[in-house]
């Protein structure tokens, strides 16, 4: 029977059964390249600046989001395959290592994986071009920083250069003189200089307020609060010498976290209940007026009103302005940055525990809603920035934000790593040379996949080409030549749509985006060749 | 001649020929699922969840396959297990083990259908198994008394783990890391000293190994973000307030006032908890509850670094590395032992921030931070950092080694051929059976990497016929190599219990004759 069957064929099966299997390794591997490289060609048309935006429609609450951040489209896109999971996640490593670069990444991912498809169907062994990729990866990084120029942070034209360049491929491109400059102001003056090399870009808050323009876009040395003053009352909403407290209790009636109920037995007895709710209340602002204080930074509370209505009134005649609403996980960076330590009791309301500004002030942006609280002259203030985002309309807004991010995250590419390669398909082009030229020297199999390797990282430039329009095959020839000929600072210059050297143009990027697209590129591909099987589990 | 029922309804039963068929079948199909993950070119199984979050993961432990497959055939359970066991005794070698045990069944069931009583055929793999046995202690090399050789022994034996992973472009690295770390437990076996931090970004290559325990918190606010000599309280208590917890419980007031005196009590209940915990002489108080602004600001008053919300798992190790206990009733300060350690400071990591405790009281603790591109590298690594871990702390203790690739199969095979040559009887077909199950282990990495298994598992057992070879497969150059020249080493312990488990796992399937399922319990509510 069947059991007879196979026991026979076991003895000199090995071969067979390795044919039959091996059939099924190459059907899902196939399946997973085809369906990681689908992802990429997604993505593939929003690259360069002349690369086009997505529209992505959400389709569980109808929102629209418009981008060209590669990151973004893939983290809406939600694949169901998981190949083609991986390539997301590898945009969203690169997002958190390198900040820019998240759509270069999955280009590059994918264009390597056509290039193992052709090797594996000639019956090169997957392992053995994930070793050869693991070398060329090692080597591409060496050509990099070989190619790439020094560049001091006192420097700011150069940092405003690479931020600019991340900029120009995005919607916002047209404001790019402004939003660099802004960013490289930004992130330096939040680098400690007991600390050069880290930046965290916690911070420095962005603030999105809808209305105006991109233009309207500002930093501001100091906090900036999307809230309106809560004036119910008629309170101040503009305080110079301003004594600021951030305040993590409630100033409302008591209220004990045990249950409980007050029992009024008769008329007289709720009069004086009220009296002294009011007399509690007044106690406790008449403490905070004491210490001198006269602007009140109010957490959130869950467990009651963090403000009534009667103490807002008490306050307006105390000429406290009250911000309320500010949320928990926000209190370190406004303590860090006014200097100053929260108060969670009103025992522990004291002077020295309080921050100081010169002003404090709602500032009305535009007609109608649009009001933010601004304090600015801080005394002895942290190392911390705030930028107000503007914009027309919340898909502008939103898109200015994360065209803002990337741009942040290439300044501090830059302080990290303080190098700079050209931007415009050079940096690609001039490894897909020196990677050709030493897969020669190699021996074996290895320098066959090398070879391959190298065509694979054309796709930067050609695809550059194709999204301005060019003729990406004249453009690619071209650019290969100029290289040859050792200019290896020859890019596509998109604008005026030719070759020209692209360091002049001050097309430059940070080096560590190069770099980190090209490492995490080859890792996801290694990992997505080593895996013959899919299985199904709980 | 009616048969009676004597099983329910839904239950079923298979008998003889058809249980012995279906239990090989499931346990040949589970070692032919994870096969081809087996050695150094082995090859990695995608697992999709078909559960909420649609997970993926990309792995190559046998273990972490054969855990999360969805099994019906009793047989292939029993598969599962041995590799279980096999992960939490040794924690290595669990796929060479299904893969031992699936290939023993089926040189079984070929012997079985030439009328080979199973009984037979168990009696002569136990004899086989044992001549294997002997056969390995008999090449064993022990270095425990020379240090510089015994590291070697450790590296080598780490490398040859690694290289099976992902972590085999950076083994040497890896290997280093887990050798300094296992080195610093001083034969413990107790691998919760050291802990694993996963952190995406970065590269593979930047994973480090850190003397001391990190924590990945954040201080509270205002409170000092670097103590020197600190005496840490660990404790697991409610530091929002302490609720009156009778259900129900509730106050009547009869105004304003005196709800503000119970509001006022609690508050003075809270400060007086803070200042027993203070009077403790800590200056570092971590809590595995939330710690409210209210406590958060007292001990931020008195410049203790309070620390709230550290997950179960690291304020046990916590407590571990710095030899303090977990508090939960602070009446007793004599009777609380608290943690040392010489330092406590924020460090980055990455982007995020973490607190790391230097100098801690046990001396053997250190942490492993691994960087890597995404998640799925970084729990990949993970896994096979542990296999490493596990592997040498078994090692140290017993530092018994044996030489890879293949090499210990050979021996093996070459000793049970001869003892069949000798055993009069049917049993010595069997024996012979078991000597060629083991060699389809060094035919299966020679598959996996893509070369001519028939050949070189041939020229592998011409060169095993002189003494003292050490002949085993060089995958890398895809030809029969020098193992010891080329350092690929392993436990004698993780092959004695591949061996041992799997012999047993075949045995117990061999003896199946018949499967009844049981009919499944019904519920009562939903029909």
């Amino acid at each position: 029977m069947a059991a007879a069957a196979t026991a026979a064929a076991v003895p000199s099966s090995s071969k067979t059964e390795t044919y039959t299997d091996t059939k099924r390794k190459d059907d899902i591997r196939q399946a997973n390249i085809s369906a990681a490289r689908s992802v990429a060609d997604a993505v593939r048309t929003s690259l360069g600046p002349k690369g086009l935006d997505k529209m992505i429609s959400s389709a569980s609450d109808n929102s629209v989001i418009i981008t060209n951040d590669g990151a973004t489209i893939l983290n809406h896109l939600n694949p169901l395959q998981p190949a083609a999971k991986m390539l997301v996640d590898l945009s969203k490593s690169q997002d958190s290592a390198a900040g820019d670069g998240t759509t270069t990444v999955v280009v590059v991912a994918g264009s390597l994986l056509r290039h193992c498809s052709t090797l594996l169907s000639s019956g090169i062994h997957p392992t053995v071009i994930s070793d050869a990729l693991h070398k060329t990866s090692l080597k591409a990084v060496d050509i990099l920083t070989a190619m790439s120029v020094p560049v001091e942070l006192s420097d700011r034209e150069s940092l405003i250069k690479s931020a600019s360049t991340s900029l120009n491929s995005k919607v916002v491109s047209q404001y790019s003189s402004l939003l660099a400059p802004l960013a490289v102001d930004a992130v330096l003056s939040v680098v400690d200089p007991q600390k050069p090399d880290l930046v965290d870009l916690r911070d420095i808050k962005i603030v999105k307020k809808l209305g105006g323009t991109v233009d309207d876009t500002e930093m501001v040395k100091g906090l900036v609060f999307d809230k309106k003053v809560s004036h119910a009352a008629g309170g101040p909403t503009r305080v110079e010498n301003a004594k600021i407290a951030v305040i993590q209790f409630q100033i409302s009636p008591p209220k004990t976290d045990i249950e409980q109920s007050i029992i009024v037995s008769d008329y007289s007895q709720m009069d004086r209940i009220l009296k002294e709710e009011r007399n509690y209340i007044l106690g406790m602002i008449k403490k905070i007026k004491a210490t001198g204080c006269n602007v009140l930074l109010i957490q959130k509370s869950i467990l009651r009103d963090a403000v009534t209505d009667l103490s807002l009134h008490y306050l307006a005649k105390a000429k406290i302005l009250v911000v309320k609403d500010v949320e928990r996980e926000d209190i370190e960076f406004i303590t860090k940055t006014l200097n100053c330590l929260p108060i969670a009791n009103i025992e522990h309301f004291r002077v020295e525990k309080l921050g100081q500004a010169d002003l404090v002030e709602e500032v009305s942006l535009g007609s109608g809603e649009g009001k933010v609280v601004k304090i600015t002259g801080i005394k002895e203030m942290g190392r911390t920035t705030t930028v107000l985002v503007r914009g027309s309309n919340q898909l502008v807004l939103d898109e200015a934000d994360r065209s803002l991010h990337d741009a942040l995250c290439v300044v501090r590419c830059l302080v990290n790593k303080r190098f700079l390669i050209a931007g415009g398909g050079a940096p690609e082009i001039e490894l897909s040379r020196q990677l050709g030229a030493w897969s020669k020297v190699l021996h074996g199999m290895e320098g066959f996949c090398v070879k391959s390797f190298a065509e694979a990282l054309e796709v930067i430039p050609y695809t550059l080409a194709e999204n301005a329009g060019l003729n990406p095959i004249a453009i690619v020839t071209e650019l290969r030549n100029r290289h040859a000929q050792g200019e290896i600072n020859a890019g596509i210059n998109v604008r005026k749509g030719q070759i020209t050297n692209i360091l002049e143009e001050n097309v430059v990027q940070p080096l560590l985006v190069s770099t980190s697209a090209i490492a995490l590129a080859t890792e996801c591909v290694r990992m997505i060749l080593k895996i013959d099987d899919i299985v199904t589990v709980r | 001649m009616a048969v009676e029922k004597i099983l329910k309804d839904d239950a079923s039963e298979e008998k003889g020929e058809r249980a012995r068929m279906a239990s090989f079948i499931g346990a040949m199909a589970i070692a032919d699922l994870v096969k081809t993950t087996l050695g150094p070119k082995g090859m990695d199984k995608i697992l999709q969840s078909t559960g909420r979050g649609q997970l993926v993961t990309v792995t190559n432990d046998g273990a972490t396959i054969l855990k999360s497959l969805h099994i019906d055939n009793p047989a292939a359970k029993v598969l599962v297990d041995i590799s279980k066991v096999q992960d939490d005794e040794v924690g290595d070698g669990t796929t060479s083990v299904v893969v031992l045990a699936g290939e023993l069944l089926r040189e079984a069931e070929k012997l079985v259908n030439s009328k080979i009583h199973p009984m037979t055929i168990i009696s002569g793999y136990r004899m086989a198994a044992d001549a294997a046995r002997n056969a390995l202690l008999q090449k064993v090399v022990d270095n425990k008394e020379d240090a510089e050789k015994f590291r070697s022994d450790l590296m080598k034996i780490a490398m040859t783990t690694l290289s099976s992973k992902i972590l085999s472009q950076d083994k040497e690295h890896f290997a280093q890391l887990a050798v300094d770390a296992v080195m610093r437990l001083k034969g413990s076996t107790n691998l919760e000293a050291i802990q694993i931090i996963k952190k995406p970004g970065g590269s593979l290559k930047d994973s480090f190994l850190d003397e001391g325990f990190i924590l990945d918190k954040k201080i509270g606010i205002g409170q000092p973000k670097r103590i020197e000599n600190a005496k840490i309280l660990v404790a697991n208590t409610a530091m929002d307030t302490d609720k009156v917890k009778i259900y129900g419980a509730r106050v009547r007031v009869d105004s304003m006032s005196k709800v503000a005196e119970i509001e006022a009590a609690e508050k003075q209940k809270m400060r007086e908890k803070v200042q027993k915990i203070i009077g403790h002489g800590i200056n570092c108080f971590i809590n595995r509850q939330l710690i409210y602004n209210f406590p958060e600001e007292l001990f931020a008053d008195a410049g203790i670094l309070a620390i709230e919300h550290a997950d179960f798992d690291g304020i046990e190790r916590l407590a571990l590395v710095t030899g303090g206990e977990i508090a939960s009733t602070f009446d007793n300060p004599e009777s609380v032992k608290l943690g040392h350690c010489k330092l406590i400071e924020e460090i980055m990591i990455g982007e995020d921030k973490l607190i790391h405790f230097s100098g801690c009281e046990m001396g053997q603790a250190c942490t492993i931070v691994l960087r890597g591109a995404s998640q799925h590298v970084l729990d990949e690594a993970d896994r096979s950092l542990h296999d490493a871990l596990c592997v040498l702390s078994q090692t140290v203790n017993d530092s018994r080694v044996l030489l890879g690739g293949g090499w210990p199969e050979m021996i093996m095979a070459k000793e049970v051929d001869e003892l069949a040559r000798k055993t009069p009887g049917k049993k010595s077909l069997a024996i012979e059976a078991f000597s060629k199950s083991l060699l389809a282990i060094p035919t299966i990495i020679a598959d996996n990497a893509g070369l001519d298994s028939a050949e070189l598992v041939a020229q592998l057992r011409a060169e095993h016929h002189r003494e003292g070879c050490n002949a085993g497969i060089d995958v890398i150059t895809g030809s029969v190599g020098d193992m010891a020249a080329l350092g690929i080493s392993e436990s004698f312990k993780v092959k004695q219990a591949v061996l041992l488990s799997a012999t047993e796992a075949a045995e117990m399937i061999l003896r199946v004759d018949e499967i009844i399922t049981c009919a499944p319990r019904r519920r009562e509510d939903r029909m």
